[in-house]
């Protein structure tokens, strides 16, 4: 009887010394991967930060190949031993971490949306919990995911396709525009060289007439010569009018992409956070505004040796819970701090 | 999130010949806008279908683990890309499973090996002397 081979999963879950905290891992590091504009050593730094209090003993290095490689059997063993050996707080903590894995400085992801709802179903935290866990984290409501499979997502994330668009367009209207006018000029030549042949005519008759008329045809003439000039000056006019029309119309046009792309930058900025979360940060480590980066950094030692849970292993769960909610309070602001600072 | 490959019935390897005909003989005009813009340009195919990988790996995970009506799997996502249940195995148990097989195996070598390597030690060195013998007569014989 053959046996089949264990997968380098199930390996790293044999051998570590706490399943849940392997499992977990094995998610966070998957959030990871799903989350854009962020590099490899950036994503395993964020992965070590999370990972500080864990108690798994094995490397990083397997958990983020393992993710990489979305092994959907390695990410479904994870989800059924978090389903099987999670309590409700370490549920919550594990949606926190999750949380903040996933947004930590940039926007959530389409697929991260999907993956955590996902993780909030597996761990049975309720819509409202989420968005509640999700707002405290991030000050921004957890907004629907957005759909690619539309086309108005298009027409904003992709505007440049559409500015390339609308200005093929109206190049392609001014050179009509421009073959329009030449073809006018044209006429117009053709029209001066008939009246001028006109002229001609004109000159020849008058040298054959009596001296009598000379007088009245220069008047009549100098008439015809004025009301030309007429003509022509009403033509320049018109033209540059056009020109004038036409290059509003793309300076229009410009600046409606520009307000477009402006837009679109705005959107992707995120709103700044409020300017007293460094002081409420700092006043939860027990320090006054103005603390060093290192003052920050002994306190949270101190604090974190004071409030961990594993101190309070031998009291009751409820003392734990409320032991891990400090820690995670104290850590979120350690981290806050240290991002911002 | 849909799932257009779905929704106008062609896999999601078809090539580019395929959806445009695909789509151009689709009668819903709104969904047929989407899937012109989407299908258009190569990069945009590009981000939908790693998203639909992704959507459509949650919706398997999801009917594996009993989750297809969960809270948060609701609208057009939970519409197209829950799937029916492929085979009802728990990775769990069977990882349980196979470590208890293998342990098993593992004692049972462990018991039997003292008395097993005794008897494979005699039966080779048997075997070796008794070929030797037999040798050694054959030459002998031969001489």
């Amino acid at each position: 009887m053959s046996i089949a081979r264990f997968s380098p999963f199930e390996l790293l879950l044999l051998k570590s010394r706490s399943q849940v905290d392997t499992a977990t891992l094995l998610l966070l590091a998957w959030v990871l991967v799903h989350r854009q504009h962020i590099s490899e050593g950036q994503r395993r730094r964020r992965l070590t930060d999370v990972s500080a209090h864990f108690r798994h003993g094995h490397e990083l290095t397997p958990v983020m190949s393992i993710a990489h490689s979305q092994d959907l059997q390695a990410i479904q063993l994870a989800a059924e031993v978090l389903r099987k050996e999670c309590s409700k707080e370490r549920s919550l903590s594990i949606i926190h971490q999750a949380i903040s894995v996933a947004t930590d400085d940039g926007a959530l992801s389409i697929a991260n949306h999907y993956i955590l709802r996902f993780l909030a179903d597996l761990l049975n935290v309720a819509p409202v919990t989420l968005a509640t866990l999700f707002q405290e984290l991030t000050g921004a409501p957890l907004s629907s995911p957005e759909d690619p499979s539309r086309d108005a997502y298009w027409q904003i994330h992709d505007p440049d396709y559409h500015a390339r668009k609308a200005r093929d367009a109206a190049a392609a209207e001014q050179k009509a525009r421009q073959e329009q006018a030449r073809a006018e000029q044209h006429q117009r030549q053709k029209n001066e060289r008939e009246q001028h042949k006109q002229q001609k005519q004109q000159d020849k008759q008058r040298r054959q007439d009596e001296a009598r008329r000379t007088r009245e045809q220069e008047q009549q003439r100098k008439r015809e010569q004025t009301h030309q000039q007429e003509q022509e000056k009403q033509r320049q006019r018109e033209q540059s009018e056009r020109e004038q029309r036409s290059r509003e119309h793309y300076s229009r046009q410009h600046e409606h992409h520009q307000q477009h792309s402006r837009n679109h930058y705005s959107q992707q900025q995120r709103p700044s956070p409020p300017p007293d979360r460094t002081t409420r940060a700092l006043s939860v480590l027990g320090l006054r505004p103005g603390a060093s980066r290192i003052e920050v950094r002994h306190a949270y030692r101190r604090m974190a040796q004071l409030h961990h849970p594993d101190r309070f292993y031998t009291k009751s769960d409820q003392q734990i819970a409320l032991a891990s909610a400090r820690f995670q309070r104290i850590k979120n602001a350690y981290d806050y701090l240290m991002k911002t600072y | 999130m849909r799932d257009l490959y779905q929704r106008l019935a062609i896999s999601p390897e078809a090539n580019e010949q395929d959806i445009k005909r695909a789509v151009a003989s689709c009668h819903h005009s709104v969904l047929r806008q989407d899937a012109e813009s989407v299908f258009a340009v190569a990069e945009r195919r590009d981000v939908y279908d790693t998203l639909h990988g992704t959507v459509s790996d949650i919706g398997r995970l999801r009917a594996r683990l009993g989750l297809t009506h969960g809270a948060h799997w609701q609208g057009d996502v939970a519409n197209d890309f829950s799937m029916p249940p492929d085979q009802a195995v728990s990775r769990h148990d069977e990882l349980i499973g196979r470590v208890e097989h293998a342990v098993s195996l593992y004692n049972r070598w462990r018991r039997f090996r003292g008395s097993w390597l005794l008897i494979t030690i005699f039966a080779t060195g048997a075997s070796v002397g008794l070929a030797l013998g037999l040798t050694l007569c054959l030459w002998l014989m031969a001489m």
